[in-house]
């Protein structure tokens, strides 16, 4: 077996291992807040994940590995979140949901003492998907953009450029 | 019932006299300043005559910080203000705790929040704030915590033992509905002992409505109960309506009410499918999320939002109702009253999900009033209080419903009231829906920066989990001075250490799960 052959058999074992991956995300459950019951609506009867294959929510960081930062990080649970995150095998992605994973949100203000003005200070994000909260509309585009990093290919159109 | 209590105090304290307050005004009917020292004494009088400590909080007033405790009844219609001034400098305050279990929590609140010493509390250890915060939160000016009491910041530090064993049920926990901690004790499959530690969500909306004006702070109110953020809306916008002298017109009234009680449908319905869902069944949640999305789709119509709504503003509504609503609603209320039938029959009637509640995590009434339960737990375990009923708030004085009650109080009848009350908040948006009055939706002459005269008020609303008090204390300028929320899910989690004493783990679940708690109502 010659040396060359080697990355090119890898890269079409990664294609679809990868086309594998986006079609089965495993997010972890990890309520924070309001965004977590949209998080929940998402994944229920109207919305329907499951159609992308990405509604089995496992309650332990080890089996999933996909993690939905719904709500406000403060600093006492900072620890137990990186913690969990970890905790999780990779590869792992992150989508950062709601104002107050992405920057603080409202709860950014003088003389905050208590919160961590972005998720991305604590662990790398992938999506970000901005709303206070994010229609679970929002949330299923941003599941559609992550599945698009990581099989470079979309899988359904994109809305319809309408300007 | 006022006028016992006055002669009964005034009896106990020879030197205080207390003062009638105008309760349309204030919310409260007598106020009375007393020593610290005579604090214990005046708590055993309120709990001999059946009162529950509603709410203890500090205010400080740079000059002096000051106590302020409510005591309210469960069948009488009397609140009491007491207060005591402390010095700034070195306040030190006997406990409450050995009179009324819901004083060591309030007590351990005050203490990380102002510096407030509490002689003769068990466990003084900091419920909401971390390691790392070097000053008292809510003093108007900065003060360092003390040597002592940073010892006190890492919270609950179990006590090594001989053949204990630890069990942390969460933060990250599918059953604690959020990031509660519940550190366990247990003794084989038993549980010895239950230490909740919360303040994983803490993101401080007390410090926030110091720092905004009345109109700012009202987003917030819906982060703070996500699933009954109508209730909460509500709550704020009449307490300051309240405080202010507005009255807002009869048609926005009942769209009130009218979106407060599908708010309360959904809340219940969410709570229904999460509940089961933590005692292993999972198609009840897919069949709630149906019915909540219809309300969902109501509301969205008229507020623009589906889950932190703003929908009210001081004097009226953001904006009126029309045919489709009511249509819609109407729709909805004739397809739910069909749904009731299936939910008795998947869950009611089943026999795995009797066995799991039934006996399980039983609150007497002499508990529900040491710890001031509130809400479905209160009505589950028979006293039917109800603030809608009790303080008619909006337009509910008008409307003719009835307060669904158990009689055993454990996690079934709990569930049942639960689901009663869901029955009953449909009749009341029947009967708001047939009555809605024409007319405007917003009161005249509202300024755009309210001023609300010096004073105080304590308003009391129902939201879907209990008895919500919002004390507000105003100085004359557009900033409240300070604002404390008492909410019900903290004082319904004060009494989970109680009920899971000596019960199984699985069991914990269950009752847990029964008191319904929103997490970052309870860390504010």
């Amino acid at each position: 077996m010659g040396k060359e052959i080697l990355p090119v058999r890898f890269a079409v074992l990664d294609k679809v291992l990868n086309l594998a991956r986006a079609n089965s995300l495993w997010p972890m459950t990890f309520g924070l807040a309001c965004c977590a019951i949209e998080m929940m609506a998402t994944a229920m009867s109207r919305f329907d994940l499951d159609r992308f294959g990405a509604a089995v929510y496992r309650a332990t960081p080890r089996q999933a590995d996909l993690m939905i930062v719904t709500g406000t990080v403060t600093k006492k649970i900072a620890p137990v979140f990186t913690t969990l995150y970890d905790q999780m095998p990779s590869p792992k992605w992150v989508i950062a949901m709601g104002n107050c994973a992405i920057s603080g949100g409202p709860f950014a203000f003088e003389g905050q003492y208590s919160i961590i003005e972005g998720v991305d200070l604590l662990v790398p994000v992938d999506v970000y998907v901005p709303g206070c909260p994010p229609r679970p509309e929002a949330l299923l585009e941003g599941f559609l953009k992550l599945e698009e990093k990581i099989t470079k290919t979309r899988r359904f159109p994109g809305p319809e450029k309408r300007w | 019932m006022v006028e016992e209590v006055k002669s009964g105090i005034s009896q106990l304290l020879r030197e205080r006299r207390p003062v009638e307050e105008p309760y349309g005004e204030k919310g409260y009917h007598l106020s009375v300043d007393m020593a610290p020292k005579d604090l214990i004494d005046v708590g055993r009088f309120f709990k001999e005559k059946g009162f529950y400590l509603a709410c203890a909080l500090c205010v400080d007033f740079r000059d002096y910080l000051e106590l302020v405790y409510f005591f309210a009844h469960h069948e009488g219609h009397c609140r009491v203000k007491v207060t005591s001034r402390l010095d700034p400098q070195a306040p030190y305050a006997p406990s409450l705790s050995s009179v009324f279990g819901s004083a060591l929590w309030y007590e351990r609140e005050i203490h990380e929040f102002f510096g407030v010493r509490f002689e003769g509390h068990p466990n003084m250890a900091y419920l909401f704030l971390h390691g790392g915060i070097d000053f008292y939160p809510l003093r108007k000016e900065k003060v360092m915590v003390s040597e002592e009491d940073r010892a006190l910041l890492n919270s609950f530090r179990p006590e090594e033992g001989e053949d204990t064993f630890f069990i942390n049920l969460g933060p990250q926990h599918p059953s604690t509905h959020g990031v509660l901690r519940v550190v366990l004790k247990m003794d084989g499959e038993y549980i010895e002992r239950a230490e909740p530690v919360m303040g994983y969500l803490h993101r401080m909306h007390e410090k926030m409505a110091e720092n905004r004006t009345y109109l700012q702070f009202l987003p917030n109110t819906g982060r703070m109960d996500y699933l009954g953020a109508m209730a909460f809306n509500l709550g704020y916008v009449t307490a300051v309506e309240r405080l202010c002298g507005i009255k807002a017109p009869p048609r926005a009234q009942y769209v009130r009410v009218i979106a407060t009680e599908l708010n309360r449908i959904s809340s219940h319905l969410l709570w229904l499918g999460a509940y089961l869902a933590d005692l292993g069944a999972m198609t009840p949640f897919l069949y709630v999320f149906d019915d909540r999305e219809q309300i969902l789709d109501i509301l969205e119509g008229i507020t623009g939002s589906r889950l932190t709504y703003c929908y009210f503003r001081f004097g009226g509504l953001f904006n009126d109702v029309d045919e489709d609503f009511i249509t819609g609603v109407r729709r909805f209320i004739a397809r739910m009253r069909g749904r009731f039938q299936i939910y008795d029959d998947l869950v009611t009637k089943n026999v795995i999900f009797i066995n799991r509640t039934r006996n399980v995590g039983v609150i007497t009434r002499e508990t529900a009033r040491q710890y001031g339960v509130s809400g479905p737990v209160l009505r589950g375990a028979g006293i039917a209080m109800d603030m809608r009923k009790k303080e008619p708030y909006a337009a509910y004085g008008e409307f003719d419903f009835s307060i669904p009650t158990g009689s055993y109080g454990d996690a079934h009848d709990i569930y049942l009231v639960r689901f009663k009350e869901m029955e009953e908040s449909l009749n009341i948006i029947e009967q708001a829906l047939n009555g809605l009055p024409e007319g405007p939706i917003m009161a005249e002459k509202v300024p755009k920066k309210l001023k609300p005269p010096k004073g105080d008020l304590y308003h009391v609303v129902e939201t879907p989990r209990g008895e919500l008090g919002i004390y507000i204390v105003s100085d004359e300028s557009d900033i409240p001075y300070r604002m404390k929320w008492r909410v019900p899910s903290f004082a319904n989690l004060m009494v989970f250490p109680e009920l899971v004493r000596g019960c199984l783990l699985a069991d914990a679940i269950a009752i847990l799960g029964s008191l319904d708690l929103v997490i970052p109502e309870i860390d504010r």
